[in-house]
């Protein structure tokens, strides 16, 4: 487990390095000067020229590239070009936001997912089975975004229930904060929640006609005791669709983010990215690559924990 | 079959409601008509760029900062200067120094009181900042004369300096803030009101005010809070939901305001059309356009006011001028000097040489897509064929320069000297190479506003240059588009022309 543990952090790290880098020098081959976009339409030669040797762009780019990874060693992501401010006191401040939204469509997802598709597998062809296919393929064909501008329009301008935008931090009012992420939690998380009930009931069906099953059944164990052997054997692909959702989340989360107005690292790589401020991009990348590699780490963690046949592959 | 998902929303929804026994946060647009006050909650359209003034953008900054900061001087939506902290100012005859008289009752909300020292400490922390430089090019120096008096000297006779001081590049700040270099997370001004503690960085920033404030009756919002929400759906929504009473509006909101008894405000804001940044005929690329007939020509072959109607919902105004609509400058009897005739357009081009029109590379990024289609079409009725470079819009402004011209959306501004700089003379990353020596008419013409006694020799030489730079079609301007502000009943928005979004003091309420 130890040298399956290492190899994983260790696939972890070159990923880092090999994104961040590639991030690096794209970005400012795509924007070779920022000085334009970061001052936008009052931009003189005058202004550029200060602005460009006051964030270093009038430098090599090997040389900029050097003191960026340096400086990230230490841990210091650097300043952002438009405000000046801390590149990570500034993710810090909206990772929370999109965490937290992503973090409870996850759970909405799994709890429910796993509910509907237990229930579905367990009885293949009933009407909850036929629900959840049905739903599968309505919520897979109805754009996330349209589904955020329903709820926002039902729950918030027509019911007044939930803040049609904004966001309010636990600190400040852990009700507040709840209302805040409902809608845009719900938006994000329907899709998931077929896609995992979709995924666990086909290996709940798959297991069900295992021998170990029937076995399991003629010594007579308590309902219960045979659904958990059964979920240990069929959940596997649901916790991928799982892990890869939360991945896949942390992008989507952008529409959803501008649709509530919540301040989340989507707003924030937008406005790095219409601004030209590289640096906060590569922050953002660093940030959102750390994750991916984080929840996949957990993930064959936990896989490898529920099937020990995972740590050889 | 939606029974699912909406069980499991409802019961999100029940849960969330349990647990805070309340209805959805938002302050209750309503006013308090005793004491006149009301909570004013903004929609704007962009998250604050700095606290500190120097790095701040004039763009959508103007209600953020027009809160905690007071400026010197404030535009009163037309483009003139209106006192503020400075109670008067006068220009000498030579016009290279302005002295203003200053308040005597601010105080910066650390304690310090706001004078002469203070005002000089600012104005040269301004004129060093990277972004507020640009209103102090021409500064020689600042110098407080007594205690309540200051004296900007100038380097050369500066028409626009107290238009950009208004505009929002005047603000005071705390001298000791300014040697702390905290302004960027602590703002210290002597503005009507305090950033509070309360706030949510790039959420929702909520305000103190202060009740001591020198003109603190013409503030009569509390609480105040301001909103950055870039999506135009989202302040819609803030709106509708009662959660927002003024907003950045579009056209959607507008549409919706007679129904819910909203008001609107809209004035100009943009020029839409094509730049020109090579009118001498220097490059390979943009030799055709160095010859006034095809300008002439692409001046007739668009016809602005439908472009206007068709993909600005009419929200602007058709005019085919660099000069705000409405405004000293300019002239609405040039409006209709390139009618739309597309055979008078072929004209031209077959007098200039280019009977079979001529192919040209133009760049393109996702928020000029809309006029792509057009743009191809009248320039291929003109045998005119375009090739696309496609960018990122971050990476448009500094590529666009490059190009024999482009489609532009630019800012105007309310002070016609200043439109005469940014638009026609000097260098901008828009007008790379202005080519002045392409026409003597110009060069003469812009050397004469600058030299012209302010008033009403100065506007007349302002509108012959006017007058020729269309004669020339030193642009192809369609139209120029309105920003839009909504809001409830109880408010009114005065829009300035030169900023995105107006300050504080240009939110009023209604009588």
């Amino acid at each position: 487990m130890l040298s399956f543990t290492i190899k994983r952090l260790l696939s972890g790290v070159i990923l880092l390095v090999v994104v961040a880098t590639g991030t690096f020098f794209l970005a400012h081959l795509a924007i070779p000067d920022p000085t334009l976009g970061l001052l936008g339409s009052a931009a003189t030669p005058e202004s550029q020229a200060a602005l460009a040797q006051k964030i270093g762009t009038d430098r090599p780019l090997l040389a900029q590239y050097g003191d960026w990874v340096a400086a990230m060693l230490q841990g210091d992501f650097g300043e952002s070009w438009k405000n000046f401010q801390p590149v990570a006191a500034q993710i810090g401040s909206k990772l929370p936001v999109t965490l937290s939204i992503v973090t409870a469509a996850v759970l909405l997802s799994a709890v429910l997912g796993g509910v509907l598709g237990t229930a579905a597998g367990l009885r293949p062809g009933s009407w909850i089975d036929r629900v959840v296919q049905a739903a599968s393929v309505i919520l897979f064909a109805l754009p996330g975004f349209w589904i955020a501008l329903v709820l926002v329009m039902l729950f918030a301008v027509q019911l007044q229930w939930f803040p049609a935008v904004g966001y309010t931090p636990p600190t400040q009012s852990l009700g507040g904060w709840l209302q805040s992420i409902a809608l845009p939690a719900i938006a994000l998380a329907l899709g998931a929640i077929v896609m995992v009930a979709e995924q666990l009931r086909g290996g709940v069906v798959l297991a069900d006609r295992q021998d170990y099953v029937r076995t399991l059944r003629s010594r007579g164990l308590p309902r219960w005791r045979i659904i958990v052997h059964l979920l240990r054997n069929a959940s596997p692909a649901a916790l991928t669709v799982l892990a890869l959702m939360f991945v896949s989340l942390l992008s989507g989360a952008v529409v959803v983010e501008q649709i509530f107005a919540l301040p989340g690292i989507g707003a924030v790589t937008l406005g790095a990215s219409q601004n030209g401020d590289i640096p906060m991009l590569l922050g953002v990348t660093v940030i959102t690559v750390v994750f991916v590699v984080i929840v996949n780490f957990l993930l064959d963690l936990l896989l490898g924990w529920i099937n020990p046949k995972a740590r050889v592959q | 079959m939606k029974k699912t998902p909406l069980l499991g929303v409802a019961a999100l929804a029940a849960a969330a409601l349990a647990l805070t026994s309340c209805a959805a946060r938002g302050t209750d647009a309503g006013g308090d008509g005793a004491s006149g006050v009301v909570p004013l909650n903004i929609g704007d359209f962009l998250d604050v760029t700095s606290w500190d003034p120097s790095l701040a953008d004039i763009g959508f900054d103007g209600p953020y900062l027009s809160a905690v900061y007071d400026p010197l001087v404030v535009d009163d939506g037309s483009g003139q200067p209106e006192p503020a902290l400075a109670t008067d100012w006068e220009v000498s005859d030579d016009f290279l120094t302005i002295t203003m008289n200053l308040r005597t009752d601010a105080v910066f909300s650390d304690g310090a009181a706001f004078d002469a020292d203070a005002a000089v400490k600012s104005l040269e922390y301004l004129q060093a900042g990277v972004r507020s430089q640009e209103a102090y090019q021409k500064v020689e120096s600042f110098e407080a004369v007594d205690a309540d008096t200051i004296a900007i000297h100038l380097t050369e006779r500066d028409d626009t300096i107290l238009y950009y001081m208004g505009l929002g590049r005047s603000y005071m700040m705390s001298p000791s803030a300014i040697d702390d270099g905290t302004l960027a997370e602590t703002p210290v001004g002597s503005g009507p009101y305090t950033l509070s503690a309360d706030s949510v960085t790039g959420s929702e920033y909520r305000f103190d005010k202060v009740a001591e404030h020198w003109a603190a009756a013409d503030f009569p919002f509390d609480p105040l809070v301001i909103s950055p929400l870039s999506d135009a759906t989202a302040m819609l929504n803030g709106l509708q939901g009662g959660q927002l009473n003024v907003i950045y509006g579009d056209q959607a909101a507008a549409d919706m305001a007679e129904g819910q008894g909203w008001n609107v405000s809209e004035g100009v804001a943009t020029w839409v059309g094509l730049q020109f940044t090579d009118r001498t005929g220097a490059t390979e690329m943009g030799k055709p356009f160095g010859d006034v007939r095809v300008r002439q020509a692409l001046n007739t072959a668009f016809d602005g006011p439908e472009m206007l109607e068709a993909i600005a919902q009419g929200s602007g105004a058709a005019t085919n001028q660099v000069f705000p609509a409405g405004t000293t400058g300019n002239l609405a009897e040039l409006d209709e000097q390139y009618a739309t005739d597309i055979d008078r357009a072929k004209d031209l081009l077959a007098e200039a040489g280019y009977a079979d029109g001529f192919a040209v590379t133009m760049p393109m990024a996702p928020p000029f897509q809309p006029y792509q289609a057009t743009v191809e079409q009248v320039l291929g009725e003109l045998g005119i064929t375009v090739t696309w470079d496609e960018y990122q819009f971050a990476d448009y402004m500094g590529k666009a320069p490059g190009y024999p011209l482009f489609i532009a959306v630019l800012s105007m501004d309310g002070d016609p000297v200043a439109t005469v700089e940014r638009q026609i003379a000097t260098p901008q990353w828009y007008n790379p190479t202005p080519g002045l020596e392409a026409s003597a008419d110009v060069q003469e013409q812009v050397d004469a506003v600058f030299a012209a006694e302010p008033g009403d020799a100065q506007t007349a030489a302002i509108e012959q240059l006017n007058r020729t730079v269309t004669d020339e079609a030193w642009f192809d301007v369609w139209y120029q588009a309105n920003n839009m502000f909504v809001s409830t009943s109880d408010f009114t928005v005065t829009p300035v022309v030169g900023t995105m979004f107006p300050t504080l003091r240009h939110i009023d309420l209604v009588e």
